[in-house]
């Protein structure tokens, strides 16, 4: 689940334009969905060649890192990425090029393994076509589902394209009569000034060069299967994914919560920062007061994304000391985003009763995940899912809390807005889309 | 009857096949910088002609005009009116739908219009410097915590209509890419400087504006210089690629219907807006003493300070715009001709069909920066599949050789047109039709799919409608027009007032 952006200007002075500065402020944007490897692209003002930069950090260290290069480029691409060594994939022939991938493409390997023989499936294409947008469409009629990618050739082409279900994200913002701006969520656009003005759709093929863009429609069924795990967690609160606000999504699923999983209480508190919309909403439905239940420690991280257990409780006790004022003496709902393997809810649990919290009810804004994702998402192996193994009674007495509920998966389809069959739900379900359906 | 034309893009062949179904079934001759195919099919089959020559040379046009003995001329573009065409015809005693050279200088000078807008408080009025070197202009774009916040968010334009060529929009709100944006702003304006050399005709060279946002549309009117007729509403797209992404040109298709007003606009903003037009041409006519006649047309956005806001003027109709209402257009289009020639314009009632309207224009790949890349290849368009299609061909930047090859002219290559009940309905007939139009030699060109989709329209209404509620906001609070700044060190200070004494001055 990288987030990905493409920056590419236009007319008299595109080479005035220096990409890594709107890559950087992007790619911080983007870092929700992912900081243990940033790596960026760019090509030469003058030299026209595409030079790389890898790093296993964060965007802000990782520019600290290379600002000793003579870092600039007027086109250039960008990838954050949650693992470490995952950076953008390069093929060197016949066609130079650079791609950043969101998703999972379905060639054999790993996720890098995989875009890199899609990648140099693109490259052969390139070369074997002479119009890159035949090339494009051509790979994507070929390829799985489950992915999207934004690549950089030697040829200053700049090839979108998302596979025929549309699972993963792709929009696309414009500055002025100068800039195209292609980035994996709309809240990246934002931050660079950019005015969001449309998406690439499911199966489309966008191919920038620098006299013009062209695009190409899969003209397939009304399938679609939009990764539901976008609205819930992956997604930033201000972005639009597939033309729907995330925001407006996490609100409804605090009032489906309310409505199917009502917990009685004193105070709502969320579980920052994925689960605030949740509680606001769910706190208005219900008429129970909302507060902010935490505080934070250190900059902000993402904890679910950190590799291991113990990282992962160190992000989640370092995010989250209870403000005992809050919930002492207090029954709490407790609202989460997500629950995976259980461990970080139990500490978070024990803590509010070490606080004072009376009884302590959890609610979880999405379904149990009781399965993998094939798209690249990093879900842990089956066995230690605990929605997957255990019952919501059961989980309450394991995390120690009064009362645990999921909310269903038609009350997540309900929250979305958008009918079952073009969604992908496979960690909710286990059953995942597959191209056929396209 | 014998009609003269002068012009040879798009707009001039839908003017030529509107003029030629006239009830008074009128020669029509023509005369163009490059041979037109379209048009000249249309001098052929009236017993007119087509001449191939300077349409911006007030002696030839007149003196062809004599020669062939028209009733009136038809000017199409705006440089035969910079360069004084209409006035030679007046001259001569020929009536000529065309903005003489005085009047056209709501078009020619984009730094006088706003200075005439300003001097005669025509509402939809934009804060704006002109500058006459790149080095004046610097100078003051550079400071940043000093300056009125409205030069940090600007349109930096050459100071004349130049081809729709030159406009920049800098948008600097974000301070830490402030860096990034002052130094694409201190760059292009030294390129205003250096594409300004090359017209010698207007003492200003860089014209700065005030940054607005909302939905842009444009007002095309017919004037006898008392009577201002609104045509319907056209919205032109003028970024040269897909999701309004780069280069500003000349338009690269265009919507309208299937009302007066476009679905995303409302009527009130529509009579606003005519009634801006029509002041500029009372304004334009009282500073120059001169009659205005022929077509006149604002080119708009909907602001949320002034709401109704004048972009640009034109002083002829638009391309593609054109298209649009000669589409519609119920009238002789001879009949307003002759009204606006005797000056009784007041007498016609200008009728429109119900339809909704898209054209899109396809250019060769280097239009619009790089038009010797997009110049000299042969173009191949299946007319029969056009047609079949239920669309219809406009040849625009097109040169008929003697031997009967087609070669591209730089520009826009042609548009398409389509009509029907709806936009939608009307861009996807087009898109299947689009592959009629290729170039012999396979280089590439370029359209935009996006025109008058779904997609496109749901954004320009969302757009629309968020401007509208702060406008309609300010028009409560009696805040329409109103600016306020505050410069640390200085005070609270009044843009307006600055401008206007700056004006008096």
């Amino acid at each position: 689940m990288p987030g990905i952006m493409g920056f590419y200007p236009f007319g008299e002075g595109r080479e005035n334009w220096d990409a890594s500065r709107f890559l950087y402020y992007g790619l911080t944007a983007l870092q929700g969905r992912g900081e243990a490897c940033t790596s960026i692209a760019l090509i030469d003002n003058e030299s026209k060649q595409i030079s790389v930069y890898t790093k296993n950090t964060h965007v802000e260290e990782f520019y600290k890192l290379i600002s000793g290069n003579k870092v600039r480029g007027y086109i250039g691409i960008g990838q954050v990425s949650p693992s470490e060594d995952d950076g953008l994939v390069e093929v060197e022939a016949p066609i130079r090029l650079v791609l950043a991938g969101d998703g999972k493409p379905g060639y054999e390997g790993e996720r890098g393994e995989a875009f890199r023989r899609l990648a140099e499936r693109l490259s052969t294409l390139l070369a074997e076509k002479k119009d890159p947008l035949d090339a494009a469409t051509q790979l994507i009629s070929e390829a799985s589902v489950g992915f999207s990618f934004i690549a950089l050739t030697e040829n200053e082409e700049m090839i979108c394209c998302r596979d025929h279900l549309g699972v993963k994200p792709l929009e696309v913002g414009a500055v002025g009569f100068d800039l195209g701006i292609v980035s994996s969520e709309s809240s990246a656009l934002d931050v660079v000034g950019a005015t969001h003005s449309g998406q690439i759709q499911a199966g489309e093929c966008v191919v920038f060069d620098p006299l013009s863009i062209r695009r190409r429609k899969h003209n397939g069924s009304s399938r679609r299967a939009y990764c539901a795990f976008e609205y819930v967690y992956l997604a930033r609160a201000d972005s639009y994914i597939n033309d729907i606000p995330v925001y407006t999504v996490r609100e409804r699923i605090g009032e489906v919560l309310a409505e199917e999983k009502s917990a009685e209480g004193d105070v709502v508190i969320g579980v920052p920062e994925t689960a605030l919309p949740f509680a606001l909403s769910y706190s208005y439905k219900k008429s129970i007061p909302v507060k902010l239940g935490f505080m934070r420690t250190g900059r902000h991280v993402r904890s679910a994304l950190k590799p291991t257990q113990l990282e992962r409780l160190i992000g989640v006790q370092l995010k989250l000391n209870p403000i005992r004022a809050a919930v002492d003496g207090k029954d709490v709902v407790l609202i989460d985003d997500s629950v995976v393997r259980g461990n970080t809810l139990k500490n978070t649990v024990l803590n509010l009763r070490r606080r004072g919290a009376k009884r302590v009810h959890v609610r979880v804004g999405s379904p149990a995940i009781i399965s993998h994702c094939p798209f690249g998402t990093e879900v842990p192996p089956v066995d230690e899912l605990i929605g997957r193994a255990l019952s919501e009674d059961e989980i309450a007495g394991i995390i120690g809390a009064d009362s645990f509920s999921y909310l269903s998966i038609d009350g997540l389809v309900r929250a979305i807005g958008l009918p079952k069959h073009m969604l992908c739900l496979g960690c909710f379900t286990g059953e995942y889309p597959s191209k056929e359906e396209a | 009857m014998k009609i003269l034309g002068v012009g040879s893009g798009a707009r001039e062949h839908a003017i030529a096949k509107k003029l030629s179904e006239s009830r008074y079934n009128p020669k029509i001759y023509w005369i163009g910088e490059n041979r037109n195919p379209g048009i000249l099919r249309i001098c052929e089959r009236s017993g007119g002609e087509f001449i191939q020559g300077s349409t911006t040379d007030p002696e030839f046009v007149g003196s062809t005009a004599k020669r062939l003995g028209v009733d009136f001329v038809f000017v199409g573009p705006e440089e035969p009116n910079f360069h004084g065409v209409p006035d030679r015809l007046e001259t001569l005693k020929i009536p000529c739908i065309g903005a003489n050279r005085s009047v056209a200088l709501i078009e020619m000078s984009k730094a006088e219009m706003r200075r005439l807008q300003w001097e005669y408080d025509v509402p939809g009025k934009l804060l704006f410097q002109t500058f006459r070197s790149a080095e004046e202009a610097y100078t003051t774009l550079q400071r940043y915590s000093e300056t009125l916040t409205w030069l940090q968010n600007v349109a930096l334009k050459p100071a004349r209509q130049a081809g729709g060529k030159g406009v920049k929009v800098v948008e600097d709100r974000q301070i830490y890419l402030h860096d990034e944006k002052q130094r694409f702003k201190s760059k292009h304006v030294g390129w205003l400087e250096g594409y300004m050399r090359g017209y010698g005709d207007i003492e200003d060279k860089i014209l700065v504006e005030e940054n607005v946002w909302g939905p842009e549309y444009t007002l095309q009117c017919f004037t006898d210089g008392k009577t201002v007729l609104g045509m319907p509403m056209v919205q032109d797209n003028k970024n040269a690629h897909e999701f309004d992404i780069g280069t500003e040109t000349g338009g690269m298709g265009s919507i309208s219907g299937p009302d007066m007003c476009l679905p995303f606009l409302t009527m009130s903003e529509y009579d606003e807006s005519l009634r801006i037009v029509e002041k500029m041409v009372s304004a334009i006519q009282d500073k120059t003493g001169k009659r205005y006649h022929g077509v006149v047309a604002g080119q708009m956005m909907l602001t949320e300070i002034e709401g109704p806001t004048i972009i640009e003027m034109y002083s002829r109709l638009g391309d593609p715009e054109a298209l649009n209402v000669l589409h519609t257009l119920k009238n002789d289009l001879v009949d307003v001709c002759l009204a606006i020639i005797d000056e009784k314009l007041s007498s016609i009632n200008l009728e429109f069909e119900k339809k909704a309207v898209v054209v899109k224009a396809v250019a060769p790949k280097g239009y619009p920066d790089n038009r010797r890349l997009a110049t000299g290849h042969p173009v191949e368009v299946d007319e029969a599949k056009i047609v079949e299609g239920g669309c219809e061909l406009f040849w625009a930047s097109c040169d008929l050789k003697e031997d009967g090859r087609i070669i591209s002219a730089g520009s826009r290559l042609v548009e398409i047109l389509a009509s029907g009940e709806t936009l939608p309905e009307a861009s996807a007939r087009i898109e299947k039709v689009i592959s009629a139009v290729r170039l012999a030699d396979g280089w590439g060109l370029f359209h935009r799919s996006d025109i008058g989709s779904e997609e496109l329209l749901k954004r320009r209404a969302e757009l629309a409608e968020r401007v509208r509620r702060l406008y309609l906001y300010r028009l409560e609070k009696g805040t329409v027009g109103k600016r306020v700044d505050w410069l640390p060190g200085v005070g609270k200070v009044d843009p307006v007032k600055m401008l206007r004494e700056g004006l008096r001055r």
